[in-house]
């Protein structure tokens, strides 16, 4: 394993602590949910984007949006790693007067980039995004991370109809697929699989992964990010099908992220109640020794 | 008879002017490209539209999305469509970060609606809306001010909605008439025993009206209400004030317009007898737009008796 993986490894375990403390503090929050996306925030925010802290307002940045937004600490638990504000920050959230939100707002909070948290909504604000960025000539990227559950939302389809239209390669959408929702499996609730068979009818190229895997969640984010900042020939052709190898010019991809809720905190991975839950004075212990790191101040 | 001319042509006109001088000028369509007579706006500038289909949320998040990125996006199509199906998309991802985009709807009203019926007859747009925080709402009187609120929105760093008609609009105005953002435009004042309020295709009605009164020797002050928020609380309360009774007429159901607004507004600082002329309150039918009119309650008849019934309440 390389030097670069192992940080990012441990910065995405730092995250999770992050994320613990700032739900304990907070006294609510929605842990399960950060901590399946939170190897897939680390790899975006501490690897893939181009983005400056010290300069947040940069056009050309590359974008995120947490469509799921009830995943926000994990999202403000990286940016406050990252520099945007102080990490001990974190412990305002969902306070009144504080710069968190209980879901992410635009303008409220540095480095956020839209606001989520009504579900369904990243895809189509990440359409805009994209197709701004086309016109300017850029190769900034959009990431947009949604749920799994979430997709259950009609509008998630409008938008991916939509999105390989326009040959938004420019545009990578991933899911986080840690198979629950709040009532339970996202099968049984909503009736989401088959998956990848969706995606590719609509005219996505689908990669699926471990989402819990950073060397291959590095690998597949730099893949398409390599892809989607080159130029394409915006009057070709493309073809879709399910079944080619690669993905076409101007084909839009979709990273299916095979996770865990809970993940790496023992007690909540499988256990759907930490969906939105506080731990108490002996879960937070028991988490802190297991995730080490350091604390908000 | 009043010469016809299009709303959706005149917002398309003054669209055209601002997209000449102003790159970040784009339009966002679901599929309403003809229904917005943009045909030539498109050939002109094929790299200004984003059209996603017949799917309204997505546009209005597509547009949020264009916002973000630094564009100024026009999403355009039916009034209800927007105000209705999209409005949580309008009111948490383009009013709550307050983007830049404008929203235009078509067929406000259930004249503009006429033979469409009530799937395509919008009479709620106003009042669902005016709730929102961070919302200007336009309502042009003819083509010439659709035209100019299309520009005139551009100046707003912000969410606006311009309500348009049906295509086959009448001319209220002279082209050259100032719309002024925000303003009442007082457009007679003949007296002060009565002030009567309105916009957009009721302003016809209500200036026969006014000549009608007159002949029966009563003063009118006749104020267009094109900016119904914000509301131009101080012009609104000084004309109540100088007349002391009022009369709102507006093609909106009853409840949630025009004429809550200026009730609301009558009520806290300078409480006369009012009178509403609108929709009230009932799922109106498909129809030619005058019969429509006079059939649901606002007819020119029903706007002198509603006034005669305020002053005697004065």
């Amino acid at each position: 394993m390389t030097e670069r993986i192992q940080q990012l490894i441990s910065i995405a375990t730092q995250l999770r602590r992050d994320v613990v403390n700032t739900v304990y503090a907070a006294k609510d929050g929605h842990p399960g949910a950060c901590m399946s996306a939170a190897d897939i925030v680390a790899a975006l925010y501490f690897d893939t984007m181009h983005i400056h802290p010290d300069d947040k307002d940069w056009m050309g940045r590359d974008r995120f949006i947490l469509s799921k937004g009830h995943a926000c600490p994990i999202l403000y638990a990286a940016l406050a790693r990252r520099g945007y504000f102080p990490p001990a920050e974190l412990k305002t959230l969902r306070s009144l007067g504080s710069r968190l939100q209980g879901h992410p707002v635009m303008g409220k909070t540095p480095g956020v980039d839209a606001t989520s948290g009504s579900l369904g909504h990243g895809l189509s604000q990440g359409c805009g995004l994209a197709l701004t960025a086309r016109r300017r000539g850029d190769n900034s990227l959009t990431f947009v991370l949604t749920g799994d559950g979430e997709i259950e939302e009609g509008i998630v389809w409008e938008a991916a109809m939509t999105i390989p239209k326009f040959k938004l390669s420019n545009l990578i959408a991933i899911v986080d697929n840690n198979e629950m929702q709040s009532g339970g499996h996202v099968n049984e609730v909503g009736g989401l699989y088959p998956l990848r068979e969706k995606w590719e009818a609509f005219g996505w190229y689908v990669v699926e992964i471990d989402g819990h895997d950073m060397a291959q969640i590095v690998t597949t984010l730099e893949n398409a990010a390599v892809r989607g900042r080159t130029p394409i020939d915006e009057s070709a052709n493309m073809t879709v099908t399910s079944l080619q190898p690669t993905p076409q010019p101007g084909q839009p991809v979709v990273i299916i992220a095979h996770t865990v809720k809970g993940k790496g905190v023992p007690y909540m991975e499988g256990d759907n109640s930490w969906h939105k839950r506080v731990p108490t004075d002996e879960e937070y212990q028991i988490a802190m020794s297991i995730l080490g790191g350091k604390d908000l101040e | 008879m009043n010469k016809i001319e299009s709303t959706r042509v005149g917002f398309m006109q003054g669209l055209d002017a601002i997209a000449e001088t102003d790159d970040r000028i784009i339009m966002v369509c679901a599929d309403s490209l003809k229904a917005m007579r943009a045909e030539s706006f498109f050939e002109k500038y094929p790299d200004r539209l984003v059209d996603v289909g017949i799917a309204e949320q997505n546009a209005a998040a597509t547009a949020a999305g264009l916002a973000i990125g630094g564009l100024i996006p026009y999403f355009a199509t039916y009034a209800g469509f927007i105000t209705m199906r999209a409005c949580e998309q309008v009111r948490t991802f383009i009013a709550y970060p307050g983007l830049n985009v404008k929203l235009v709807g078509i067929n406000g009203g259930i004249a503009a609606g006429e033979r469409e019926g009530v799937t395509h007859q919008f009479f709620e747009d106003i009042g669902i809306l005016r709730t929102i925080p961070n919302m200007t709402i336009l309502v042009p009187a003819d083509a010439g001010q659709a035209r100019q609120a299309a520009i005139a929105a551009a100046s707003i760093s912000g969410p606006v909605y311009i309500r348009l008609g049906s295509g086959r609009d009448p001319v209220i105005f002279d082209h050259d008439t100032p719309f002024v953002l925000g303003k009442i435009n007082i457009l007679h004042q003949n007296g002060n025993d009565i002030a009567l309020f309105g916009n957009g295709i009721m302003l016809l009605r209500l200036m026969e009206a006014s000549a009608l009164l007159a002949q029966r020797g009563i003063g009118v002050t006749l104020v267009e209400v094109h900016t119904v928020k914000p509301l131009d609380t101080e012009g609104v309360a000084a004309v109540l004030k100088n007349c002391g009774a009022a009369v709102v007429a507006e093609d909106h159901n009853i409840i949630g317009g025009l004429g809550s607004a200026i009730m609301e507004a009558a009520a806290e600082h300078v409480p006369v007898p009012i009178a509403r002329i609108g929709l009230r309150d009932v799922f109106p039918s498909s129809g030619t737009p005058d019969a429509l009119l006079d059939y649901y309650g606002m007819s020119v008849n029903d706007i002198v008796e509603a006034a005669l019934n305020v002053i005697a309440r004065k």
